[in-house]
């Protein structure tokens, strides 16, 4: 039996005795946990994307010869962007320069928006669909999915700047504003293993 | 000797009691308290369970004799379908989050979970997905008959021709659950993470917790793969993409490796909470130290991380190449380590001590051993060329069930004849719980070990009607099964009656040493005046270390021989 | 009593006599799986038996082992009944921790090499002569061996499994036939393909199985060593009649093997009773369903042999 062990959690209880009602914010850690397992649903998807070509004896459906690149690359350039706009948003935020978080953050709402209709565009203007092959399946599946997580980022954005308006909104903290800028560049990162896989790897 | 603490001065709650008879109404809202929740997920699941059992009663009817002679064919594949699919999503999983659900918050020293808002939709998921598989049965066409892999092409072949069809329900659900069990696993593993109590550390945590953490971990890192391969395979059955079907290029093996991706270390999140319930009941019943406690503890995420890589297991007889079925070969046969290491442990916790044969030990034990034999027969699966010869015959059925049933129900049961003073201030009937137990251990082993000698002689799993020479097995598996059915009679009249009417339960009926134990049974709505702080693991009995650090006015109880 | 105080003093004694008890029973045990089985009739069912005779012996010395002294912890342990006093405080024992991590783990080792082996030399086995030694999978084209033999010199003989039957197919004699017929100690090649959706093709007697798949055509080998008549069985479930996807092989000497070759191609084709169908016929003609929707059962193949009315097998 130890007394000093005693000694400390004596001098422990006491110090958080006063820190006890207060509950720690752990809505970032769990936000965090949530993408990670959300991840794992694209890299199985990256996983069955890599299958599938290596496996393939024909790879494009018929008639197809390979994806234009220089759209979307414009795209990708569009949305990585956009992770330092939104950077910069926060930034002000933090300085509590409200009017410079919300040009900022509206700027990337609009950069995220170009991105899905530039993606609406090229999906308008391919030759083949959903169900051509296993490489129309897997197009979409990829590109699909990612895209409504581009969408849930600006919509998720567009809710943070009508709260930007609520007076002391940010009295409890910028949970909401990080957390939905976390998200935006996972989505980012996303896309960027994606363009490599999907138009980059011939 | 000296003893372990005896009850630390009552601490008196203002809140009304909440296990009165008239506050059940609570247990149909949408409560953020993390006990009521814990409880609705068990009991939910036990419906689910009684349902499940229900129609494994009816598949060993037909499997009395040798003909499809009690339902038609595509009824009993609807069953053996079902039957799988609800145990595994409307049973173990739900239950099992109900129990860590219900004791981990306390166990850690908390209030609550995390997040209490989100555990409560996670919740009320559960049912809703439950009622559209229940639903599944009455559309045309039936619920899925496609076995609860649901591989394809059978499960791509809706005969029907229908949109809105079993496999089609099936899918949705089984994606709801995927939400419903995501959310949860975030919720616990930020809650076991961040919310101890001042003083535990790793090694002060109960077991059970860390067992919980490891199995929420496979579920937030496995999951998502069985997402994935039920989304392709929901857009090949609605909308025609060719992922897994072969007549139009696709590759239906790949869906089997999503599958078997998340679904083995799935078994091992079923698994470890019921390793963290024996961790837990051994050394209250025995009145001793779990033994070898760290690497019990550790042994857990081993278990966890093992798991992640032996999936191909399930596929040795699949179109796989010897060198990937030599890897996971090796791969499976060392998780037995971690697991053996845990048996023994508890062997060496029980043996010398002062035994009490309780129900929750009686079920504890009864559990054990069969876990033991399960593990046994798990092995000989491992390996390659033996499994060549049982792979998808009665001899795996045989060997889940002693792990499902024998294990895991058992484990439940224990579980709940433990715990069951502190959820409900109540105390159940000793006389009934060892009825219970007898009745449970004789039907689980005459059900399932008949399984094991007709996989060995070619009797292939998931038949509606089987070779007449495999007759003699099956008439003793469905007595047991019979047997079984009847065996949660004495469960439902002790637990219904008990938590009516039962004498009430004192804070620490068990004498057992951890913080649930130190808060009045039920415990408050906010666990505890004050978040005690700690200083010892929850195994010291035969010592006198103290669980929590008390007022220094109060000494120490433990002080006297 | 008198005779536990013997005992109590003279624990080691005892504990080895247990031991050797676990240990007859278990090899006991271990010669009885034998009996478990089907008869032996192919040259990987005796390497398999003799496989999972060792894991049995292994195995219920662990199972008698730990059950045992649980049981007798159980038994003579009890608490008295009115000491509420704990037990001794022991937690732990890092030799004792050590011994049951290693030992397990080198019993695995043993088992997983043991199983390795014997995967190996299943690829291998042949009365033939002397194969390419090397991992063999089910997806290996036929291996020509070094001495030249009549069976290497055959095409693979084709199994196509369809909902719900089986079909086997002799393509240099062109005969089909509902029931597979093999030379006896002659290295038989098959070539597995199913039409619609996965099946398995699973003879219990000769211990071998393999998932067909739809759209790959497996090729798959193994040595009938025993004459008689056997039960093949559809493993991986493909439906609603799955259960009566079954049909027979029948494993004779090489003269019987060419008689029957020449006498079922003489037979001209017609079509062969089919359980699946003729259940699905009488269910339709009920006029109460008393099922949901199924898939139809292909066509019964029409093949030059049949011999379904033949109940008997062993």
């Amino acid at each position: 039996m130890s007394t000093a062990n005693l000694d400390s959690a004596l001098n422990t209880k006491a110090a958080v005795h006063g820190a006890e009602h207060e509950e720690e914010d752990h809505r970032m850690f769990g936000f965090i946990v949530f993408l990670i397992s959300e991840s794992v649903i694209f890299i199985s998807f990256f996983v069955g994307y890599i299958v599938y070509k290596l496996s393939a004896t024909d790879w494009y459906p018929a008639g197809f010869e390979g994806l234009e690149v220089r759209e979307p690359f414009i795209n990708t350039v569009v949305l990585v962007s956009s992770s330092f706009v939104i950077y910069f948003a926060e930034r002000y935020l933090h300085r509590e320069n409200l009017w410079g978080f919300r040009i900022f953050w509206f700027l990337t709402m609009a950069m995220g928006g170009y991105f899905l209709v530039g993606q609406a565009v090229e999906w308008m203007n391919l030759p083949f669909g959903f169900t051509d092959g296993v490489f129309g399946g897997t197009f979409y599946l990829l590109t699909g999915f990612h895209g409504l997580h581009v969408l849930t980022g600006v919509l998720l954005q567009g809710v943070m700047l009508g709260r930007s308006f609520i007076p002391d909104n940010y009295e409890g903290g910028e949970y909401g504003v990080n957390a939905t800028s976390i998200f935006w560049h996972f989505v980012d990162v996303i896309w960027i293993v994606l363009f490599i896989l999907i138009y980059v790897w011939r | 000797m000296s003893n372990t603490l005896m009850e630390p001065p009552v601490q008196e709650s203002l809140q009304p009691q909440p296990g009165a008879p008239d506050n059940w109404k609570r247990f149909f809202t949408f409560s953020t308290d993390h006990k009521v929740i814990g409880i609705q997920y068990i009991v939910t699941a036990f419906v689910f369970f009684l349902f499940a059992g229900l129609l494994a009663m009816i598949m060993r009817g037909e499997l009395l004799t040798p003909e499809s002679d009690l339902v038609d064919r595509t009824v009993y594949n609807g069953l053996f379908t079902m039957h799988g699919t609800l145990m595994l999503f409307l049973w173990t999983f739900p239950m099992l989050s109900g129990l860590a659900n219900y004791l981990v918050p306390l166990q850690i020293g908390a209030r609550d979970m995390a997040f209490p808002r989100l555990n409560a939709v996670a919740f009320w998921l559960v049912p809703v997905f439950g009622i559209i598989l229940t639903v599944s049965f009455f559309v045309p066409g039936g619920p899925s008959q496609s076995g609860w892999w649901a591989y394809p092409p059978v499960s791509l072949q809706n005969p029907t021709g229908n949109l809105i069809n079993g496999q089609f329900l099936w899918l949705v659900a089984v994606a709801l659950s995927g939400v419903s069990s995501i959310m949860g696993a975030v919720n616990i593993v930020t809650t076991i993470i961040r919310m101890r109590a001042p003083g535990m550390g790793w090694f002060k945590m109960p077991v059970f917790c860390w067992t919980v953490l490891s199995a929420q971990l496979i579920q937030l890192f496995g999951l998502p793969a069985l997402t994935a391969g039920a989304v392709m395979l929901l857009f090949d059955l609605t909308v025609g993409t060719s992922f897994f079907n072969p007549e139009l290029g696709g590759d239906p093996v790949l869906y089997q490796h999503f599958f078997w991706f998340y679904s083995h270390p799935a078994v091992y999140v079923i698994i470890l909470p019921i390793f963290g319930v024996f961790s837990e009941v051994f050394p209250v019943y025995a009145r001793k130290p779990l033994f070898g406690y760290p690497v019990v503890a550790v042994s857990s995420l081993i278990i966890t991380a093992l798991g992640a890589v032996v999936w191909v297991h399930h596929m040795f007889a699949s179109g796989t190449p010897g060198w990937m079925r030599m890897l996971f070969m090796f791969s499976t046969m060392t998780i037995s380590v971690p697991t053996g290491i845990k048996v023994f442990a508890w062997v060496a916790t029980v043996w010398g001590g002062k035994i009490r044969l309780n129900t929750p030990m009686l079920f504890a034990l009864g559990g054990l051993i069969m876990w033991v034999f399960a593990g046994i027969t798990g092995i000989t699966l491992g390996s390659v060329p033996f499994d060549i010869h049982v792979n998808n015959t009665y001899y795996v059925v045989g060997h889940f069930h002693y792990v499902v049933y024998g294990a895991v129900v058992m484990g439940f049961y224990a579980a709940i004849y433990h715990w069951f003073p502190k959820m409900t201030g109540r105390m159940y009937y000793e006389g009934l719980g060892q009825l219970h137990f007898v009745l449970t251990f004789i039907g689980a082993n005459l059900n399932f070990f008949p399984m094991h000698p007709v996989g060995l002689m070619g009797m292939p799993r998931r038949v509606a009607s089987y070779d007449p020479e495999f007759a003699f097995w099956n008439v003793l598996a469905s007595m047991g099964a019979f047997l079984l059915g009847v065996s949660t009679l004495p469960f439902l009249l002790n637990v219904l009656s008990s938590w009516a009417r039962g004498p009430k339960a004192g804070d620490n009926p068990w004498r057992a040493i951890g913080l649930e134990w130190m808060v009045s049974s039920p415990p408050p709505h906010e666990n505890f005046d004050e978040i005690p702080v700690v200083v010892s693991a929850p195994y010291g009995y035969g010592g006198d270390e103290p669980l929590v650090a008390s007022e220094p006015e109060k000494e120490l109880v433990g002080e006297y021989s | 009593m008198y005779i536990r105080r013997w005992f109590k003093k003279r624990w080691i004694v005892v504990i080895i006599g247990l031991a050797i008890a676990d240990i007859l029973v278990s090899v006991w045990l271990g010669q009885q799986s034998y009996r478990w089985f089907p008869p032996q009739a192919s040259a990987e069912s005796m390497l398999i038996d003799d496989l999972f005779s060792i894991m049995t012996t292994i195995g219920s010395l662990i199972f008698f082992g730990v059950t045992g002294t649980l049981l007798y912890s159980m038994i003579f342990q009890r608490a008295p009944k009115y000491d509420t006093s704990d037990g001794p405080p022991i937690e732990g024992n890092l030799k004792l921790e050590v011994i049951w991590t290693v030992v397990p783990a080198l019993v695995i080792v043993g088992i997983a090499f043991a199983s390795y082996q014997t995967y190996d030399r299943m690829a291998v086995l042949g009365t033939i002569g002397p194969k390419a030694m090397g991992m063999q999978s089910a997806n290996a084209a036929p291996v020509e061996a070094p001495v030249a033999a009549p069976a290497a010199a055959n095409d693979p003989i084709e199994v196509h499994a369809r909902q719900w039957a089986w079909e086997f197919y002799y393509p240099q004699q062109q005969v089909s036939s509902t029931e597979l017929h093999l030379p006896i100690d002659q290295r038989a090649l098959l070539r597995l393909s199913s039409e619609d959706v996965l099946h398995g093709f699973y003879v219990p007697a000769f211990r071998i199985k393999q998932d067909i798949i739809p759209g790959r055509e497996i090729d798959f080998e193994f040595t009938p060593i025993r004459e008689g008549r056997y039960r093949v069985r559809d493993s991986d479930y493909s439906g609603t009649y799955f259960a009566a996807n079954q049909s027979f092989v029948v494993v004779e000497s090489a003269d019987d093997y060419q008689d029957w070759l020449t006498m079922a191609a003489a037979q001209s084709p017609t079509s062969a009773p089919n359980r699946a169908y003729e259940e699905f016929k009488r269910s339709r003609e009920n006029p109460i369903g008393l099922g949901w929707d199924t898939v139809e059962p292909a066509a019964p193949p029409v093949v030059n042999y049949d011999n379904s009315d033949e109940e008997a097998y062993e």
